[in-house]
């Protein structure tokens, strides 16, 4: 970590200026509360002469600045801590982002869990870092104990430890503790070994960085060889200010400070001040305006006003308070680089609030070097936020949106947001999107041996079948996201035709063109599915119907129109060949039904609509779905609409022309406010339910509307109340949250709108079910399993059921 | 059991000669309107003597009765011919079964019935039950849902027992009139027809099957009123058949009800218009709500 936030505090303006305002004020004036950096410069040539040059290590990571810049290693942080943590953390992330919210909105100087967030990675390297100067060696400083050792006097050829850091604040004529902000500007640390070269060095950092007018640096020898550290200073103060202003300087060039000739005469020197204060009007006036809500500048205004003077003090307060707001808002890369017109009535605060320059997207191979990528620019563009465009300004949360769509895409395997800043331009921001890519063709293939019980029940060697998956991807075709996937199931390879599963698919993503708002994809495939259908099901007291099982096979082609994340519109084309069996895979063109006499007979409903057993159909489909669903503290809240059609076409046997509609209308409403964030509780919510399923002209058996199971009205099996033409369910839950899970109560009922009788065969009454049928239970969510206990009306019989996934 | 063989009307021959004349009067009646066959389906509760009946209108024991319980679960075509002419007498099982209209044994009726001709319904009960309750309305509601209303212009309401006392301070015919009202208007009822319809149209007779049923002095079986009941009740039937109204053929659109499969497909264009254009577009309009809505991240 240290060492990026080297590169980001490197390129960071210099951030001191002298500017005299009054001749008969020498020394004072500006600024520089100094968040930022040292003079580049002066790096390399500590690293030169630095005696431990076996050991580099503390070099690098004591940062040199006056400020170890704690918010540049918050950005940066923020941003390693995306790419280290992409998988697991980005839930803790959107957690933050949402409660940031609330603190930005405010403005009431709390700090916000975000800190706390940030500070856990942070805390990580420093404490590493304290661990590592502590093993170092140290040599005594020879010298008697307990006297008072100026700077100068110590040798150059010795690493002092230094046992412990006092401040003494000439003014007050008091020792001020560590919660001083002056404190954090020291970049010693009690326990830490430093050579006098160092000491000296942080001394002029201190002097130079404009806060105090005078600083001094003496140690007290201690017994042990080590040093104690006293900082005697005298804090910089200017004249009371009433006003305050803060402006964007942003990819403005920093007024390089002219040294002032020391033989100046008076008129010269009056000259040049006129013309730093001309200057510097103008900068103020080209400067763009900054974000900082008003709430806040009158926040900072009442702290001038209170405190009278200007001093270092406060605007190291006001640099806190404007970052922080900054910071919280999620502009990580925003920051106070200069107070400017101090001894005015005006506190002038200069911001860089980190605009982008530049967007690039960077492919890596496995080994994290640069490559040629395959995925097209536009795909990963349109993935990125307006607000990680060039010239906006950089956000962290912007960052992190990014990151979950380009994620979405499943493309690759490592994802990096990463803001550097732009050594071309001053105060931006380039925001550097690092990418791996997966492998582009996979296959896999899984095998299983299935033991079936052979004859007489025992398992025989021919009994032992092989069955498995093979599957094959192709991902990210020209590089446009399309791609096409296949898979074979069988439970027995040595027989495949028994029981086949496929699947080929090929999806075409992008149908109007990469750069084209609109989206939507093409997707077509081959399948075969085999269910048993739940029109032939006994109803309550009827023992064992003998189950049909509805094969299908066919293509598929349609083209999806996401509107939302969640609403979405699909239309397209199905042809499909369904053929209906018996348990012993025969066809069979009609429902079996048991006798009273307790034979049975093959004569029941019709299961197919051309009577054979064997239907071919084509029609057209649509599916709008309205979803704006969205998750309160895990509970789900909002409304779902889904409109589903079936269009027969009149092609197929018997030339099948139906409408078979269906209307979905799911209400989550959320009965109490709460407060938002990661930990609170979710609110309790009502959850309301209408199906309506309706279909006019050729209806087969296996297309239509069946009563009854999970997703249906619970406490039933599938089908169990009805199968027919027209169908309305209604369903209520109530969700109460119960420790970190929920409990709920629900009623449900399922009605066939007397449309058993419209269904060839009427399968209904052939099976004796009642075509109608409420329920009530209660249950308790556990993990992903619900365990439920659900009384069904019809036979008032009450069961336990698990199930998996939600019924809405 | 179409095949089923068609024996020789002897039972006509036990007749008194008296009934004889009579039947073969009204049977040659019929034959002059060029009707040679007649299907009479007999209907009703359980119980109420359906199978008693048929065997009197046939002279012999076609069917075989127990006063006791219900004889088998299945229909039974007795079928007899006399000079040319066909009279196929069709017995059914009781339609009632613990308190229900059972819709089996209507459906296994119906299919029994299937191809074949009613030209006459006679729907049973017994005049000595007193009241009438919802149970006899479903039951006729049953039969013209299962026939179509149509049937009851080609029906009787046959009352059997009909030799009792009736209840004090009540003549015969008080009671013979005021049950049968209470009957049609059951009937009426569960057809849904309009009154004056019924009247015209539903002859009620009687009927006592009885070994003991009085006898007038030419040996014909009468009611208390003094009519002889079998020539009354084949002429009824007979003017029943020439009433002008048509036989009922069961075929299987009567049986399956009107192909559901069928209705409606004329509308199917219009419904997939009004859906595409008024559904499927307000549908759109509220996702497009929710995208002007949905409040944008405070950053963005």
């Amino acid at each position: 970590m240290a060492a990026t936030g080297h590169l980001l505090t490197a390129n960071l303006p210099p951030s001191l200026r002298r500017r005299h305002r009054k001749s008969l004020s020498p020394p004072t004036t500006t600024l520089s509360p100094a968040t930022t950096t040292p003079n580049p410069r002066l790096h390399p040539i500590k690293c030169d002469h630095s005696p431990i040059p076996q050991n580099p290590k503390p070099l690098q990571s004591t940062t040199h600045s006056p400020f170890p810049p704690p918010t540049k290693t918050l950005a940066l942080s923020a941003a390693s801590g995306l790419l280290i943590h992409l998988a697991c953390s980005i839930p803790t992330l959107i957690g933050d982002g949402g409660n940031t919210g609330g603190v930005g909105g405010g403005g009431g100087g709390g700090g916000g869990g975000n800190g706390g967030f940030w500070s856990r990675i942070f805390s990580l390297p420093a404490i590493a870092k304290d661990d590592d100067s502590q093993a170092q060696e140290f040599d005594s400083h020879g010298l008697p104990a307990n006297i008072v050792v100026q700077l100068n006097k110590l040798s150059g050829f010795k690493k002092y430890k230094l046992s412990e850091i006092l401040f003494f604040d000439r003014r007050r004529w008091a020792t001020v503790g560590p919660e001083d902000s002056f404190f954090e500007m020291v970049s010693l640390r009690p326990g830490g070994v430093y050579t006098k070269a160092q000491l000296q060095k942080e001394l002029e950092t201190l002097a130079t960085c404009g806060m105090f007018e005078k600083v001094d640096l003496e140690g007290k020898t201690n017994p042990d060889g080590t040093l104690g550290i006293t900082i005697s200073f005298l804090e910089s103060t200017w004249q009371s200010a009433d006003r305050f202003r803060c402006i964007n300087v942003g990819l403005m060039p920093q007024s390089k400070p002219i040294e002032m000739d020391s033989d100046m005469t008076e008129k010269e020197k009056l000259e040049y001040m006129r013309s730093q204060e001309k200057d510097y009007r103008r900068r103020m006036e080209r400067a763009r305006p900054c974000m900082l809500p008003l709430a806040v500048e009158r926040e900072i205004l009442q702290m001038l006003r209170e405190q009278g003077k200007v001093s270092a003090r406060l605007l190291q307060k006001i640099r806190d308070r404007v970052q922080q707001w900054y910071h919280d808002n999620g502009y990580a890369c925003a920051q106070v680089v200069n107070f400017g017109n101090l001894n005015t009535k005006e506190v002038v605060c200069e911001v860089v609030e980190g605009d982008i320059t530049q967007l690039v997207v960077q492919f890596q191979d496995k080994l994290g070097n640069v490559c040629e990528g395959n995925t097209q620019f536009g795909v990963v563009r349109r993935e990125l936020p307006k607000k990680l465009r060039q010239g906006q300004v950089f956000n962290i949360e912007a960052g992190k949106q990014a990151l979950r769509n380009i994620n979405s895409l499943a493309l690759f395997s490592n994802i990096e947001v990463n803001p550097r800043p732009d050594e071309k331009n001053e105060g931006g921001i380039i925001v550097e999107i690092k990418l791996k890519e997966l492998e582009q063709k996979s296959a896999e293939v899984s095998s299983e041996w299935s033991i079936v019980p052979g004859r007489g029940g025992r398992p025989t060697l021919a009994s032992i079948q092989p069955g498995g998956t093979i599957s094959f991807e192709h991902r990210n075709l020209k590089g446009l996201n399309r791609s096409l996937l296949g898979s074979v199931t069988t439970s027995n390879f040595l027989n495949p035709q028994d029981d086949l599963a496929f699947k080929l698919e090929y999806v075409h993503p992008y149908l109007d063109g990469v750069y084209s708002p609109r989206n939507r994809t093409l997707r077509t495939s081959c399948f075969n599915s085999r269910k048993l259908s739940p029109v032939f099901t006994g109803g309550p007291g009827v023992d064992e119907v003998p189950p049909i099982w509805v094969d299908r096979a066919g293509v598929k082609a349609n083209i999806t129109e996401n509107f939302t994340r969640q609403s979405k519109f699909t239309y397209g084309i199905v042809m499909e060949e369904i053929t209906t069996r018996d348990e012993s895979s025969h066809i069979s063109p009609n429902g079996q039904r048991v006798l009273p006499s307790g034979g049975i007979s093959a004569d029941g409903p019709p299961t197919t609509l051309s009577g054979t057993g064997i239907d071919r159909m084509a029609f057209a489909q649509a599916n709008i779905t309205r979803d704006n669903t969205k998750f309160v503290n895990g509970a789900i809240v909002g409304e779902r609409n889904v409109f589903q059609l079936d269009q027969g076409l009149g092609i197929g046997s018997k030339f099948p022309f139906f409408n078979r509609h269906q209307l979905t209308i799911t209400r989550f409403i959320q009965l109490k406010e709460v407060e938002e964030g990661a930990g609170k509780p979710p609110p309790p919510v009502l959850v309301l339910h209408g199906h309506y399923g309706g279909c006019v002209g050729d209806l087969p058996a296996y297309d239509a509307f069946t009563l009854g199971g999970p997703y249906s009205v619970r406490g039933y099996n599938m089908g169990e109340i009805g199968a027919a033409r027209n169908i309305l369910e209604l369903a209520a839950e109530v969700r109460v949250p119960i420790r970190n899970t929920h409990a709920y109560a629900f009623a449900e009922h399922g009605n066939d709108l007397g449309s058993s009788k419209d269904l060839k065969g009427n399968p209904t009454e052939v099976y004796r079910r009642m075509g109608q049928g409420s329920s009530y239970g209660v249950g308790v969510k556990l993990g992903l399993v619900r365990a439920e206990y659900a009384i069904d009306h019809n036979s008032g019989t009450g069961s336990v059921f698990f199930r998996f996934g939600e019924r809405f | 059991m179409a095949f089923q063989l068609i024996r020789e009307w002897t039972g006509i021959q036990q007749f008194p000669s008296a009934t004889q004349t009579k039947l073969l009067e009204l049977l040659g009646k019929l034959k002059q309107e060029n009707v040679s066959t007649l299907t009479i389906l007999v209907m009703g509760k359980g119980g109420v003597g359906k199978s008693s009946t048929v065997n009197s209108i046939i002279g012999e024991r076609a069917v075989v009765v127990n006063a006791f319980q219900a004889e088998g679960h299945r229909p039974m075509m007795v079928s007899r011919s006399r000079a040319g002419f066909t009279l196929n007498i069709i017995d059914t099982p009781g339609l009632v079964e613990g308190g229900y209209v059972n819709d089996q044994v209507l459906e296994i009726i119906k299919r029994f019935l299937l191809n074949k001709t009613i030209d006459v319904l006679l729907y049973v009960d017994r005049l000595d039950a007193y009241r009438v309750d919802t149970l006899d309305k479903q039951i006729v509601k049953a039969i013209s849902d299962g026939f179509g209303k149509e049937i009851w212009r080609r029906g009787l309401v046959v009352l059997t027992h009909a030799q009792l006392s009736p209840p004090d301070g009540l003549s015969y015919d008080d009671f013979f009139s005021r049950r049968s009202e209470a009957l049609l208007k059951v009937v009426r009822q569960g057809v849904r027809m309009r009154k004056q319809d019924t009247q015209d149209f539903i002859p009620v007779v009687l009927v006592e099957n009885s070994g003991r049923c009085n006898k007038n002095e030419s040996e014909e079986k009468i009611l208390p009123n003094g009519t002889a009941w079998i020539p009354n009740l084949v002429k009824t039937i007979t003017d029943v058949v020439l009433n002008g109204s048509k036989g009922i053929l069961v075929d299987e659109k009567l049986i399956e009800g009107e192909d559901p499969n069928q209705r409606g497909k004329l509308a199917i264009p219009f419904l997939l218009a009004f859906q595409l254009l008024v559904v499927v577009n307000r549908i759109k309009k509220w996702i497009n709500d929710d995208i002007a809505k949905e409040p944008s991240p405070y950053w963005a």
